[in-house]
């Protein structure tokens, strides 16, 4: 595969199916490593988790260690993690505060802005041995909007503006949210892994399709699903009562792509004009102070569900959160669910959003726990030679334009979000850099 | 006088004998590993808690993701799931082992019916060809009912509690 020709990898995909090797070859994995996770515009994090200079926290972009920084100057930079001079990773800690970044090894150390400051012992130097080179590696470019930060490991490629343009207002839908229109991520993470590959999980957000069946444990007799919103009493309906089929109005979901693999699902139809509890109606006020009726009520009447950022990051607008999706092995991925905090909005608005994503989103949750066996088994049972395809078809060719969206339409029961994923896919690993 | 009262904790001596916690919380263990969760959810007070903290010294659940944090609503839905017959994470089901020791009866407050009790936990689950282990320190806030107590708050402050897990589904 490695050595193989852009035909190779571009031949993985066919309208309509996916080769199994997608998933399960080690090979495309590297590959993905290198021309996805190596030169696409990922997500790193949120500006609010280094609200102050001095600040940082660490992650992951594909396999490579970074760390997220607030430099004295207000700038956020992203920096590999590593040493400059032996290699070892310099921050250890997930996040918190350093005046200096100091190497565990030899005592190195680095400024928030990734120069380094510090050699012990310099006369040991080389004679030109200059210390301006041996700044922290930055990433060769990053790119905000709103207060999420993504970066790109390579120096060239779409633009920002190009890759993040067309799903911005997914981003604006739920940061302003917030009457005081920007988001914390100080709520704590929740972290989980399965053994399955990445994509399990990319396809997973914008599949609507699974929820009365790989969900069914979370529905009541009546198919109605518990409520996942502050404010509610009940979910929505999945399935027909009494019967083993998907709800009529489940079956009414649409779902968008707008190209680079970005793409959401349409709102999950509950009875808004009933929404009501002492913390949303708090919340509804002090949004209404900030805003005004009119535009609160524009901003509180649900349009999306999920929303992907291809590759590696979703928004939820349900039970809300931002998800961040790490590839670590063919097999192997790790999720970061970090609930948002509507800054502005009352604490016990805050905790009811959190309450709710403890029990659809973390290790141990209701609703996460079964998407997490769905991956594994699909990992299992991909390891089948035979057949060699997996079918994504469902809709194929009835896609519609949404002029007023500015993009493409399908049943949110179809596969259209997937076929867009792949689109993006063969983009990026056929060609070569 | 406050950081006096922190320093040093109440004297945990109550008329009641620790054996008698030490029962209660073998009991709640059985209960757990015998997948009798409606019972298990039937120790709770109405207003009682079931809580798993996220990260370690957490100091609360209202402005830090948890791993589990129930109220007896969420409690029941949760139950409720459990006992459903199409819950794929426990297709098949976990078999758990609880063993509890190290008691200690942390507060007694025999007046009011009140007791603290903690004590280290160790989970180990088997489910679909894998074996791995939960251990933590639990803390148990009880209230004297009727002949027995009934359970305010369970915490559980797992060694690895902000690590990545495997999907999980049964309580702790």
């Amino acid at each position: 595969m490695r050595n193989g020709g852009a035909e190779t990898v571009a031949d993985l995909v066919e309208p309509g199916r996916v080769h199994r090797r997608v998933y399960a070859d080690p090979d495309v994995f590297e590959l993905e490593m290198e021309r996805i996770f190596g030169r696409a515009w990922l997500f790193v994090g949120h500006a609010s988790q280094v609200p102050n200079p001095g600040e940082y926290f660490t992650t992951e972009l594909g396999r490579q260690p970074v760390v997220m920084t607030r430099h004295r100057d207000g700038n956020v930079h992203v920096l590999f993690n590593r040493c400059t001079h032996r290699g070892a990773k310099v921050v250890n800690e997930r996040c918190g505060h350093a005046a200096r970044m100091t190497c565990l090894y030899h005592g190195w150390s680095y400024d928030t802005d990734g120069t380094l400051v510090g050699v012990p012992m310099p006369e040991g130097c080389a004679e030109d041995f200059r210390k301006e080179a041996f700044g922290l590696a930055r990433v060769p470019r990053i790119g905000e909007y709103r207060g999420f930060v993504f970066a790109s490991l390579a120096p060239g490629g779409a633009s920002f503006e190009d890759h993040i343009g067309p799903i911005k207002s997914n981003i604006d839908d739920l940061v302003d949210r917030a009457p005081d229109g920007t988001l914390a991520f100080d709520l704590g993470v929740h972290r989980y892994v399965f053994n399955g590959n990445w994509k399990l999980q990319v396809e997973n957000v914008l599949d609507s399709y699974h929820v009365p069946f790989g969900h069914a444990s979370t529905v009541n007799k009546e198919g109605v699903q518990f409520a996942r919103r502050e404010g509610d009493t009940s979910g929505a309906k999945v399935v027909e009562a009494g019967q083993a089929k998907t709800a009529q109005s489940w079956k009414g979901r649409r779902s968008y792509i707008v190209g680079n693999g970005h793409g959401w699902t349409s709102n999950t139809a509950l009875d808004d004009g009933k929404r009501s509890s002492p913390a949303f109606d708090a919340y509804k006020r002090a949004l209404v102070e900030k805003v005004g009726a009119a535009r609160a009520e524009h901003i509180l009447t649900p349009r999306l569900h999920n929303t992907l950022i291809y590759p590696n990051v979703s928004i939820m607008g349900l039970n809300i959160h931002v998800r961040v999706i790490k590839p670590l092995a063919v097999d192997r991925t790790e999720i970061n669910v970090y609930p948002v905090r509507l800054v502005g909005a009352p604490d016990e608005m805050n905790f009811g959003n959190l309450r709710l994503l403890n029990v659809t989103h973390s290790a141990a949750s209701f609703v996460q726990t079964d998407d997490i066996e769905a991956f594994v088994r699909t990992q299992k049972g991909l390891r089948c030679l035979a057949p060699e395809w997996v079918d994504i078809s469902r809709g194929l060719g009835a896609e519609e334009p949404d002029r007023e969206l500015n993009a493409t339409r399908g049943s949110a029961m179809h596969e259209m979000v997937v076929r867009a994923q792949y689109k993006a896919w063969v983009g990026y690993m056929r060609e070569v850099a | 006088m406050e950081a006096a009262a922190m320093a040093e904790p109440k004297p945990a001596v109550s008329t009641i004998d620790r054996a008698v916690f030490e029962a209660f919380l073998f009991e709640e263990a059985r209960l757990l590993d015998t997948r009798r969760f409606r019972d298990w959810m039937a120790l709770f007070a109405e207003d009682g808690t079931y809580w798993v903290p996220a990260t370690a010294d957490q100091r609360s659940p209202f402005d830090q993701v948890s791993l589990f944090y129930d109220d007896r609503a969420l409690m029941k839905t949760r139950v409720d799931r459990l006992e459903h017959p199409r819950i794929h994470i426990q297709t098949p089901p976990s078999r758990t082992a609880h063993l509890v020791g190290n008691v200690i009866v942390d507060e007694a407050d025999d007046a009011n019916g009140r007791y603290v009790v903690s004590s280290t936990v160790i989970m180990v689950e088997y489910r679909d060809d894998q074996q791995r282990i939960f251990a933590g320190r639990q803390i148990h806030t009880l209230r004297r009912s009727g002949d027995g107590f009934c359970i305010v708050q369970k915490r559980v402050d797992l060694v690895n509690c902000d690590s990545a897990f495997e999907a999980m589904a049964v309580p702790i």
